[in-house]
């Protein structure tokens, strides 16, 4: 943020020194009647060196429900920006548009929070870097097939009531032999290994089409991803029930290995295994 | 009235790479996506907007529940045309009620919205987890061996007898049971996929007894082939020879 703020000082400082005739006192603080100005600036500082890249950007306001989802053009020098998508929202919220609404928080790919649909791929805007080459307008949408909260934000609550669903936790009856706590073997935490990172950002559930239609019933691949997790966990007693949960032909088996998961998945993560690997251990 | 699951009420994002938005030339068909989840939502603000454009339109204060579908194409035009201007007569939103229907016939192919998104509806609290469905192997884990397997001895059943030279009656007869059942359970799935249990749960019993009759019709024909005819696989030899 600190830098961001800097160089749109900058930035302002330059077009200021570009335009004498207009003048702004020192001690201005940004606000909503600066805004002009700042689009103003935008253009203006356009100069030679300037690339310039527009975002269309999907928006829709809950408080004037009747109104058509729109999308909205930003054009930003990306002199001036970051390298990533979210480098970007973020410069178009603070200096062209501040009701432009998305959710982001760690702007380095942990929090899951910011995942959307730029250009054509459900990714999460922190780790995607502007395609600064082509000069083609980058379309972000929020994630596919959410029903919609605000602009760029999509309503994940029955993913996380999903979630909630295949108790996503260790079950044991049994204490650890020394008290202490459980213990397993390395090659058992191997097992853990791309399984424990998902960071349910909900990227690969929206790009799956089997979620999209049966979104009620199915799981989702980032559910049971989760869910092989706990299956796979060494430490886990209760893997016949979390069989048993799965044992249905919603739950689990809408999964027809389509791998939109394993494509989409800003982590690099497997889901398509995942679900493949609980098939494999259900079937016999 | 509005009751929290039916306040944060969004259009849906459809996966089509263009996007909703730009189907907003004149097209009724995201108009009849869009208003109804807003207009029948139990929000205020649509209900009042509403009112407001009744009131400007007697024409539409005259119409009867039927018409409702009417009364939001009106309503969706009628803010990006007339926001600066006074309200539209109800002489000039006629024509343009007509116009707008007919544009989008013109322009458009018909498009039935077969399963339009429904309003989001939240069972339970948000922190309820989703329901369990209750355990059955024979849907689940048994069905899916079971398909794998029978998709797997596909292979050979049908290579067997080109390989072998010799035609069985016998092997024909399995391989046309194999064929019967791995059609049936792949229309299954592709039923139990598209034609939801939770929404339309008549329609996918229609559809189920359907592909039950047409598995009948098949099998019996099949038998017929086999009993009175040469049999898939001699068939298959003819026309590939013929």
């Amino acid at each position: 943020m600190a830098a961001l703020r800097s160089s749109s000082a900058a930035a302002r400082a330059l077009a200021a020194s570009s335009r004498p005739a207009i003048r702004r006192p020192a001690s201005s603080v940004r606000g909503m009647a600066q805004l002009a100005d700042a689009a103003q600036q935008s253009q203006h500082a356009a100069g030679e060196n300037a690339k310039m890249k527009t975002f269309q950007i999907y928006r829709w306001n809950p408080d004037t429900p009747t109104e058509k989802p729109k999308m909205q053009s930003y054009t930003l020098d990306l002199n001036k920006t970051g390298p990533m998508v979210l480098d970007a929202l973020i410069r178009i919220k603070n200096e062209l548009d501040p009701t432009l609404t998305f959710r982001r928080s760690c702007r380095e790919g942990i929090c899951g929070s910011c995942a959307m649909n730029i250009n054509g791929t459900n990714t999460l805007a922190c780790l995607c870097r502007i395609p600064a080459e082509d000069s083609k307008e980058t379309k972000i949408y929020p994630l596919p097939h959410t029903y919609v909260v605000k602009d760029l934000v999509p309503d994940l609550t029955l993913f996380y009531k999903q979630y909630k669903s295949i108790k996503p936790y260790l079950q044991r009856d049994t204490p650890a032999e020394d008290g202490k706590e459980y213990r397993q073997t390395k090659a058992d935490r191997k097992k853990l290994d791309g399984l424990y990172e998902c960071i349910l950002c909900a990227c690969c559930s929206t790009s799956c089409p089997s979620y999209w239609w049966n979104s009620e019933e199915y799981l989702g691949p980032a559910i049971l991803l989760q869910s092989y997790r706990w299956l796979a966990d060494s430490r886990d007693e209760k893997k016949a029930e979390r069989m048993d949960a799965l044992n249905n032909s919603m739950s689990l088996y809408r999964c027809h290995t389509i791998l939109n998961c394993t494509r989409t998945c800003p982590k690099g993560l497997n889901p398509g295994l995942a679900i493949a690997k609980i098939k494999k251990e259900m079937a016999f | 009235m509005a009751d929290i699951s039916d306040a944060v009420i969004g259009p849906l994002v459809f996966p089509i790479a263009e996007g909703p938005s730009d189907q907003a030339q004149g097209s009724s068909a995201t108009i009849f996506v869009h208003v109804p989840v807003t207009a029948r939502s139990t929000n205020d603000a649509a209900d009042d907007d509403e009112e407001a454009a009744l009131e400007s339109n007697p024409q539409l204060i005259a119409a009867d529940s039927t018409t409702i579908t009417m009364a939001s194409i009106a309503r969706s035009v009628l803010p990006t045309q007339a926001t600066a201007a006074s309200r539209l007569s109800a002489v000039a939103a006629r024509p343009i009620v007509n116009n707008a229907v007919r544009t989008t016939a013109f322009h458009t192919t018909s498009r039935r919205d077969l399963l339009p998104p429904l309003p989001q509806r939240v069972d339970g609290t948000v922190n309820d987890p989703a329901p369990i469905p209750p355990t059955s192997p024979s849907h689940g884990s048994y069905h899916w061996t079971f398909d794998r397997l029978l998709a797997g001895a596909l292979v050979p059943l049908t290579v067997a007898p080109f390989a072998a030279g010799s035609l069985n009656p016998t092997m024909d007869a399995v391989l046309c049971a194999a064929i019967l059942i791995h059609s049936h359970t792949g229309f299954q799935n592709i039923i139990i996929d598209y034609v939801p249990q939770k929404r339309m749960p008549r329609t996918r019993k229609a559809f189920m007894w359907g592909l039950n009759a047409a598995t009948a019709v098949v099998g019996l024909a099949l038998y017929e082939f086999e009993t009175t005819d040469v049999g898939l696989t001699e068939t298959v030899k003819r026309i590939w020879t013929a």
